[in-house]
């Protein structure tokens, strides 16, 4: 229908209210008391240019959180979106139940981020583990928990996430592969493709859009990496898993380096935007086929 | 029949870690120590009347965690549907652009602007209450819900809301009569997402609430951060009370849930 002025109003006016005062003007308020000696403590404020990013910048401890980030961030997403992609890629073609096999599928997912970390805290160890299970039946001696462990707490941290949210990306694909007309699979089996060149050739061109959409917001999810690794490491050994979102917390809430804490913050923000960019680039061209 | 064998053992490794929680939950535990190892203690209900022992107000929480989001989904379905049906009514060139920004908007981590909105909240005297919890809970899942429900709409040929114009319907009239009935599906499958995703919510609760108001992922926070370990079978049953709520929810509206989609695709039925 055509939207008059009023109705434009009373269409945007309750979201614009809702994510202007409770994101946007607190982003906005955040950033500029970045650069300034601003915080809900003390009484006189100062402009201080970039003291703080370079205080931030400049902390080796934030410095490994990167480092970590960053790790995870490469080594989670595209494990995730394969994952994800494969199972949904089985499921593709009609099965009996197969709406009931996409939520069964989809129960990692269904534990926050705060419980996949108590869980797999038990998991890993010792006396309760599974872990520790399967490597007694296989005749080898004790495990210790891996989450403990300098070399593997990172990789841990990472299976977690991946066995938590590949089942995520699973839902979301799913019905982006169902919606690929038949006609353009019969085709490729004409022609004598393998699944492999199905994959590339149908599902991936077909899914551009929806494979970036998930993409984004995989990224989104791993930058903020902070529920599952408080409890499952807290960022250690040492800083073997710290990562932004761990260190912006603890300096706002932890040691009250309230400034630090929102600069921070705002690096996140800032790496979460340079790949938004990216992505609202990607998404704008049409697919060529 | 590759096919059906490769998602059974899929689904057996991802439920195989939950399966373990289910058992520990009822005292069915491992025991590692022996050669080969194997399973110790009658099942028992025991550890789950433990949760209220070990955390007292477990059961006010796992109320407080219902309640805010139920109201957080609503509201944000609420207002995401006023706010896409605008936007997939409304035609500018920016409009693919500002679609796909609430995008970027939804990937971004709360912990981007959760220390400012720390302070905001505090300043308007909504620290450590349920308003508070709801109200910024329902702005970080907006951008997601906007961008789903997009999706959703602008799949709705507009001939329906035409005719009903010429019969005289205000805006009104054509939401409530033609187009939510419309989308209803999509609309109450995106509603039962964000509920599962404002549930699990840590960080939001965590920084704007001091005690007053407790969600059970902040108490979980609480007894690792704090030092006061539980034992694996009381975590256990609490992590199974915690997860039920959810599974039972998403088990119930498994057709319903088909029709979430991620942006605009064409409308074919999985089942």
């Amino acid at each position: 229908m055509r939207l008059t002025t009023r109705d434009r109003i009373v269409l945007f006016a309750p979201l614009a209210v809702l994510l202007g005062g409770w994101l946007v003007l607190p982003a906005v308020l955040g950033l500029f008391a970045t650069f300034t000696t601003y915080s809900p403590f003390t009484t006189t404020v100062r402009f201080s240019g970039f003291a703080n990013y370079a205080a931030v910048v400049g902390d080796p401890q934030f410095g490994a959180a990167i480092r970590n980030i960053v790790v995870f961030t490469a080594v989670a997403v595209p494990l995730e979106l394969a994952v994800g992609f494969g199972i949904a890629y089985l499921l593709r073609r009609p099965i009996k139940g197969r709406a009931l096999w996409r939520v069964l599928l989809l129960a990692p997912w269904l534990v926050s981020p705060i419980a996949a970390g108590v869980m797999w805290h038990f998991l890993f160890g010792g006396a309760t583990g599974i872990l520790d299970f399967a490597f007694g039946w296989l005749g080898q001696p004790e495990v210790a928990s891996p989450a403990g462990d300098l070399r593997l707490a990172l990789l841990a941290a990472i299976a977690v996430e991946v066995w938590r949210v590949a089942p995520f990306v699973t839902f979301l694909l799913l019905p982006g592969l169902v919606s690929i007309p038949n006609e353009r699979w019969e085709e490729a089996t004409l022609a004598g493709a393998s699944w492999i060149q199905q994959v590339l050739h149908v599902a991936i061109p077909e899914l551009r859009t929806l494979l970036l959409t998930v993409g984004m917001l995989l990224v989104g999810l791993s930058f903020g990496a902070f529920d599952t690794i408080l409890i499952l490491t807290g960022g250690g050994p040492g800083t073997a898993t710290l990562t932004p979102a761990l260190y912006s917390y603890g300096r706002a809430f932890q040691t009250n380096d309230w400034p630090v804490g929102a600069a921070s913050g705002w690096l996140i923000a800032g790496g979460v935007i340079a790949v938004g960019a990216v992505y609202l680039r990607l998404a704008r061209e049409r697919p060529s086929r | 029949m590759t096919r059906v064998i490769l998602l059974l053992a899929t689904l057996a490794a991802f439920l195989l870690p939950l399966a373990w929680t289910v058992l520990a939950s009822i005292g069915v535990l491992p025991d590692n120590s022996a050669t080969p190892p194997s399973w110790k203690g009658p099942p028992t209900l025991e550890h789950f009347a433990e949760i209220g022992i070990a955390e007292p107000a477990f059961w006010q929480e796992l109320a407080t965690s219902t309640a805010s989001a139920v109201c957080a989904a609503a509201l944000t379905v609420g207002f995401s549907f006023l706010g896409a049906y605008g936007l997939a009514r409304s035609n500018f060139s920016a409009r693919r652009m500002l679609t796909q920004g609430f995008l970027v908007l939804a990937s971004l981590p709360v912990m981007a602007y959760i220390v400012p909105l720390s302070d905001l909240v505090r300043r308007v005297h909504l620290l450590d209450t349920f308003a508070g919890v709801v109200l910024a809970e329902s702005a970080v899942t907006a951008p997601l819900a906007v961008f789903v429900l997009h999706g959703a709409l602008t799949q709705l040929p507009p001939v329906w809301e035409e005719a009903a114009v010429l019969d005289g319907a205000g805006l009104a009239r054509v939401l409530g009569r033609v187009v939510l009935p419309l989308v209803a599906p999509s609309v109450a499958a995106t509603a039962i997402v964000l509920f599962v995703i404002d549930w699990n919510l840590l960080l939001v609760p965590l920084v704007l609430t001091s005690g007053q108001v407790k969600t059970v992922p902040v108490a979980m926070s609480d007894f690792f951060t704090f030092e006061r370990e539980l034992d694996w079978p009381t975590a256990a049953a609490a992590l199974v009370v915690s997860l039920a709520p959810l599974a039972l929810l998403v088990a119930v509206f498994h057709r319903l849930l088909e029709r979430f989609r991620l942006g605009a695709s064409d409308g074919r039925d999985i089942g």
